[in-house]
């Protein structure tokens, strides 16, 4: 399978903040989430595959090196950032003006049926949209260029769940159009990524905790319910972290089987990502 | 991609149609007020090469330079289309001033034939061209401080530097007033009616290519 995006030790220091050695791949066809508490680097890692921050380390976007090919690629980009668009005191129809003169394969057509999907107004200023349809105006703006891939950086924070599914739609439907494309969707809401998401790229204090298929991580991942005669009977390679409760403890295993075959502990709970997620997190070793 | 920043920075700059034409509405009622040829060129250039100023604030609220940095352009780009929209704006205002001036001019010699304003082209440009310097200098200076520190910092710093600049230029009228030196008017008018176009163009020039110069230099290495 090849990769869209391939990421080398890239590392980023700031004052109070480091990003180090994350290496990880984005493959053709895929959607690939980056899962995180906010401020661990998900941000910091968008843009250093963006090269709107310096980083040390290697970034290549369809096998070319993003610093030296940046425009090339850029035409290649769709891009959504959360706190971030051309300007709040613009209309849908300006951005469709401006944007022509950006992309070389901008598809005016396209936008305008987005537009009309989404019941976008097209006079209207941004600043009066409300944030499900600023949301929807940058999936818009993202994609009708039809880009290769589409990078978003918390594209369903924010908004309700009926908004946040029809988002969710448009990439499934964005994916399943062309299978070289892929999708990089960095979130801290885990749920949206249990049903679209292939992998898992998990990023604690700056570096990755795991990378993994999604479906392997809910298969294989388990939570074991047990007293603490049993937990104590547990192996440290066995288990990854744990919680102890008032009656019993809980302990996020990454291998179900191994558990059940070797303890015989038969309740184990399927987690959702946030709960491995809060498990590295808060959980104790 | 140039054209599409300059289209961004326009449209947002239409909110302020309004204000632009009471400023020229007020320049075309100082004209029949004071008979004064030089107050359009100036007072226009000056409103309209800051107005575009203003475009940093609009980036700075909507953080747009770090989605614009994911389209198909780069920093070099972003930092000359600041300094063609800063160029234009103070051209184009010097040339409305112009313009404004020989249409109320003409239309008050013809409503008033008992009192013809004498319309003296040349320092008519001389005044137009005057104010283009005047102002590209606070531009040359500001739009590297905007990139330093930012568009509310770097207002705050123009406003310092015009007072410095008053400053100076009162502290010298003062000492030579008080040294008694006769400063011969006539030669000095003669000076800058031969070289003060030329002098003020090569200058104006030369400040912009040092601040864009500094401004890349200085955004080059921002963080977004």
């Amino acid at each position: 399978m090849k990769n869209n995006i391939e990421l080398q030790n890239v590392s980023k220091k700031y004052n109070d903040f480091e990003l180090k050695n994350v290496t990880f791949n984005v493959p053709q066809g895929c959607i690939v989430g980056l899962i995180g508490e906010n401020g661990v680097g998900k941000t910091t890692t968008i843009k250093s595959i963006l090269n709107i921050t310096k980083s040390e380390g290697n970034v290549k976007i369809f096998g070319k090196d993003s610093i030296k090919n940046e425009k090339e690629i850029k035409e290649e980009t769709g891009v959504v950032l959360d706190d971030s668009f051309l300007s709040e005191y613009l209309t849908a129809k300006q951005v469709n003006s401006i944007m022509k003169d950006f992309y070389k394969n901008w598809d005016e057509n396209k936008y305008i049926d987005f537009l009309k999907q989404f019941n976008l107004p097209t006079d209207k200023l941004i600043k009066d949209f409300s944030s499900g349809m600023k949301m929807k105006l940058k999936i818009a703006t993202a994609i009708s260029h039809n880009p290769k891939i589409l990078i978003l950086d918390e594209p369903t924070s924010g908004l309700d769940p009926v908004v946040r599914n029809e988002i969710l739609d448009i990439f499934r439907k964005y994916i399943e159009e062309d299978e070289t494309r892929s999708i990089l969707l960095s979130t801290h809401i885990t749920t949206d990524l249990e049903h679209i998401s292939d992998y898992i790229v998990f990023i604690e204090k700056g570096k990755i905790i795991f990378n993994l298929p999604t479906d392997e991580l809910l298969e294989n991942y388990g939570i074991i319910k047990c007293s603490k005669e049993d937990f104590i009977r547990l192996g440290g390679k066995d288990y990854i972290a744990y919680k102890k409760g008032k009656y019993q403890y809980e302990v996020l295993t990454n291998d179900k089987s191994v558990i059940r075959n070797k303890y015989n502990i038969t309740t184990i709970d399927k987690p959702s990502i946030e709960d491995i997620m809060l498990f590295y997190i808060k959980g104790e070793k | 991609m140039i054209k599409g920043l300059l289209k961004k920075d326009l449209y947002n700059l239409a909110t302020y149609k309004a204000s632009l034409i009471i400023i020229i509405l007020f320049c075309g009622i100082a004209i029949i007020g004071t008979d004064a040829i030089t107050i359009a060129p100036t007072v226009i250039c000056a409103i309209v090469g800051m107005i575009s100023l203003s475009t940093f604030s609009y980036d700075e609220m909507s953080k747009s330079n770090r989605y614009i940095l994911t389209l198909p352009t780069n920093r070099k780009e972003l930092v000359r289309e600041k300094y063609i929209l800063a160029i234009g704006a103070t051209i184009l205002g010097g040339l409305l001033g112009m313009l404004l001036t020989i249409i109320v001019v003409n239309i008050m010699n013809y409503l008033r034939p008992e009192n013809i304003i004498n319309l003296d082209y040349q320092s008519l440009i001389i005044a137009t061209i005057g104010g283009i310097f005047g102002i590209s200098f606070l531009q040359s200076v500001q739009i590297p401080s905007i990139y330093k520190w930012g568009a509310e910092k770097g207002r705050i710093q123009m406003f310092i530097l015009v007072l410095i600049i008053v400053a100076i230029l009162g502290g010298i009228y003062f000492l030579i007033n008080k040294a008694n030196i006769n400063i011969d008017i006539e030669m000095v008018n003669n000076f800058i009616t031969r070289f003060g176009i030329i002098i003020a163009s090569i200058s104006t020039i030369i400040m912009y290519l040092i601040s864009y110069k500094i401004a890349y230099k200085i955004y080059k290495n921002k963080e977004e």
